[in-house]
């Protein structure tokens, strides 16, 4: 069972159908200009420029989103040991099942989301969640998937898949999924 | 801390080698320690309303304001006028009192403490404000009351930036140091982490996911709310502290595949890095001189906390008497560290000093997180879920019970103390 992966893919699926009817979608793959504001004492910050909005990529060939969702709704979540991103056997089963996906349909571009469990603080859990979503990635990456259609976002303990506060609870939470970009 | 044998007769001989130096600017001053020495014993009269209702439903108001002020200072043990049961058997030093007058929109408090028995006037001051702000004048009061006698200004006057969980949401809220005056200060129904204050309290750092790729460091101001961003690079931008001068601060990023700290300056750019290890290292803290930065990593296995020089050199292991250590921050005394330690049952809070001995522990029972000294280094205030639900509190380091901030109902998270912000200028 993965309830999670079809919230993500129904969110998903949301999105793109906004941004489908014209709504600006957030351009999540291009790194924010520099930083314009000004911190320092006595001095009012100014806004740096939001990101520039563009559309979803619209090549010939292009998924729909809905056919894109479907694709990420079908790929693996993986699971890890306590605080740990290496990869285990089944992980990495997984994560070949996932690689064909993406071989399979070379214009899928992913988020690989990295999550914790609810125990340790905000701040470590959050950089566990990065190590998690880029293990994943460079995984990805030696199986041959092209770097640039994979970002990744950690959401360190924030958004558990089980409210739980067992053992089971925390093993369903420290975990990668995918959503589609 | 410093050791007391007798700290009653102690304090007694400062009292009168302070009285007996004309050349102090303050004629009764004595010194403490956080948690070390006995309570001053101070008695609040309540003050005397002048003008409409308003100001008599005010200023009894304002009466206990000053004396939860005083009181929630690790420095006196108080006795209300109004309810002396509650106190019985303490015989007081010091008793204060005041006028409040409320003439239209304006308020004006002139307070005054006496020193006991033979009533001694130790300070009058007087205040004026608007009358939406009576409370900043009553702790500005609290503060000076704080400073004459120790020679080192209350921190009634500071705030406490934290977070709201609403849901799936995180919210950034800020509220007075009593737990009074919350409003919430991001509404954007995403993800707000790790609050702290610029050194001047003019500036809010904080993490947030508003932005759509992620966590990114955002800067706000309290005053106007609108937030700018200053880091948002592919990956991690987390934790940001201001350096003590306000020039520069450190972070989390991830822009080179795994979380290393680095050093930007205030506005975001010319990042330069001071970690490089295949190991997380995250959650930065400077020392109050800013040429030490205290940190956690997982180098050796599982997460401790790290010193180094702010340049990055120079990197060792704070305590070995501990397994687990997380969310170090440094006293702005300089003298103490503060940090998190895992234990079978939850997490505990320690302290030790900045060379690693003299480990404590400080709180205990429950999940106690995310510690941050009080602008005076005399209190801590944590997220704990010691009484069920997660909350916000604020131990004496004394040993005695934390007491619970009332956030009403609020689930609260992640505090961060202000500096010791602008008062209300005395006339």
């Amino acid at each position: 069972m993965r309830p999670t992966i079809r919230l993500t893919a129904i969110a998903a699926c949301a999105v793109f159908a906004l941004a489908a009817a014209g709504c600006a979608k957030k351009a999540v793959q291009t790194p924010p200009p520099p930083p314009t504001s000004t911190p320092d004492a006595g001095t009012v910050p100014t806004p740096a420029p939001t990101t520039p909005a563009t559309p979803p990529a619209t090549t010939p060939g292009a998924l729909t989103p809905a056919e894109a969702a479907a694709l990420v709704r079908g790929m693996q979540t993986v699971y890890f040991a306590l605080d740990s991103w290496s990869l285990d056997d089944g992980a990495r089963a997984a994560l070949d099942a996932n690689a064909r996906v993406l071989r399979d349909n070379a214009s899928l571009s992913i988020t690989v989301e990295g999550h914790c469990d609810e125990r340790g603080t905000v701040e470590y859990n959050q950089a566990l969640g990065e190590k998690r979503a880029e293990a994943v990635k460079q995984y990805f990456a030696d199986a041959g998937i092209a770097m640039s259609r994979m970002v990744t976002v950690s959401y360190g303990k924030e958004r558990p898949s089980d409210e739980g506060h067992d053992d089971a609870a925390w093993a369903k939470n420290r975990r990668a999924e995918f959503s589609p970009r | 801390m410093r050791s007391r044998p007798a700290p009653a007769l102690l304090a007694l001989a400062l009292l009168t080698l302070a009285v007996l130096a004309s050349a102090q600017p303050s004629e009764v001053r004595i010194d403490l320690q956080s948690g070390a020495a006995e309570r001053l014993r101070i008695r609040c009269e309540s003050f005397t309303a002048a003008g409409d209702r308003t100001a008599r439903v005010t200023s009894v108001e304002a009466d206990e304001v000053l004396a939860a002020d005083l009181a929630h200072s690790p420095v006196f043990r108080v006795q209300r006028a109004w309810n002396e049961r509650a106190s019985a058997g303490l015989v007081p030093q010091f008793v204060t009192s005041g006028r409040w007058q409320v003439t239209g929109a304006t308020v004006r408090l002139t307070g005054e403490l006496r020193e006991l028995p033979g009533k001694q006037v130790v300070l009058t001051r007087t205040y004026r404000g608007a009358l939406t702000d009576w409370r900043r004048l009553v702790h500005q009061f609290a503060d000076d009351i704080v400073l004459q006698l120790t020679g080192e200004s209350g921190v009634a006057s500071s705030r406490i930036a934290y977070i709201v969980k609403q849901g799936r949401d995180k919210e950034l809220w800020v509220m007075d140091a009593d737990g009074h005056a919350a409003r919430a200060l991001t509404s954007d129904r995403s993800l707000a982490q790790s609050p702290s204050w610029a050194p001047d309290g003019s500036l809010l750092l904080f993490t947030s996911y508003r932005g759509g790729a992620g966590p990114q460091l955002w800067v706000m101001s309290p005053s106007d709310r609108r937030p700018f961003l200053v880091s948002g690079r592919p990956g991690l931008n987390t934790t940001g502290r201001y350096a003590p001068d306000g020039q520069s601060l450190v972070c989390t990023l991830s822009q080179d595949g795994n979380a290393e700290l680095y050093r930007l300056d205030a506005r975001g750019g010319s990042p330069r890095r001071l970690t490089n290890h295949r190991a997380i290292d995250t959650s930065p803290c400077w020392s109050p001189t800013g040429r030490e930065l205290a940190f956690t990593s997982d180098r050796s296995g599982t997460p401790q906390v790290y010193l180094m020089d702010s340049e990055g050199g120079n990197v060792r292991r704070l305590t070995y008497d501990v397994t687990y250590t997380d969310s170090p921050d440094w006293s702005p005394r300089g003298d103490r560290i503060v940090f998190v330690t895992r234990t079978d049952s939850g997490f505990d809070l320690y302290t030790c000093r900045p060379d690693g001995t003299g480990a404590q522990r400080v709180v205990a029972s429950g999940r106690n997180e995310n510690p941050r000294w009080s602008p005076d280094g005399r209190q801590v205030v944590f997220t704990s879920d010691r009484d069920g639900q997660e909350g916000l509190w604020i131990t004496d380091l004394d040993g005695s019970p934390p007491r619970k901030l009332d956030t009403g109902g609020r689930r609260a998270l992640s505090p961060a103390w202000s500096p010791r912000l602008p008062g209300v200028a005395a006339e």
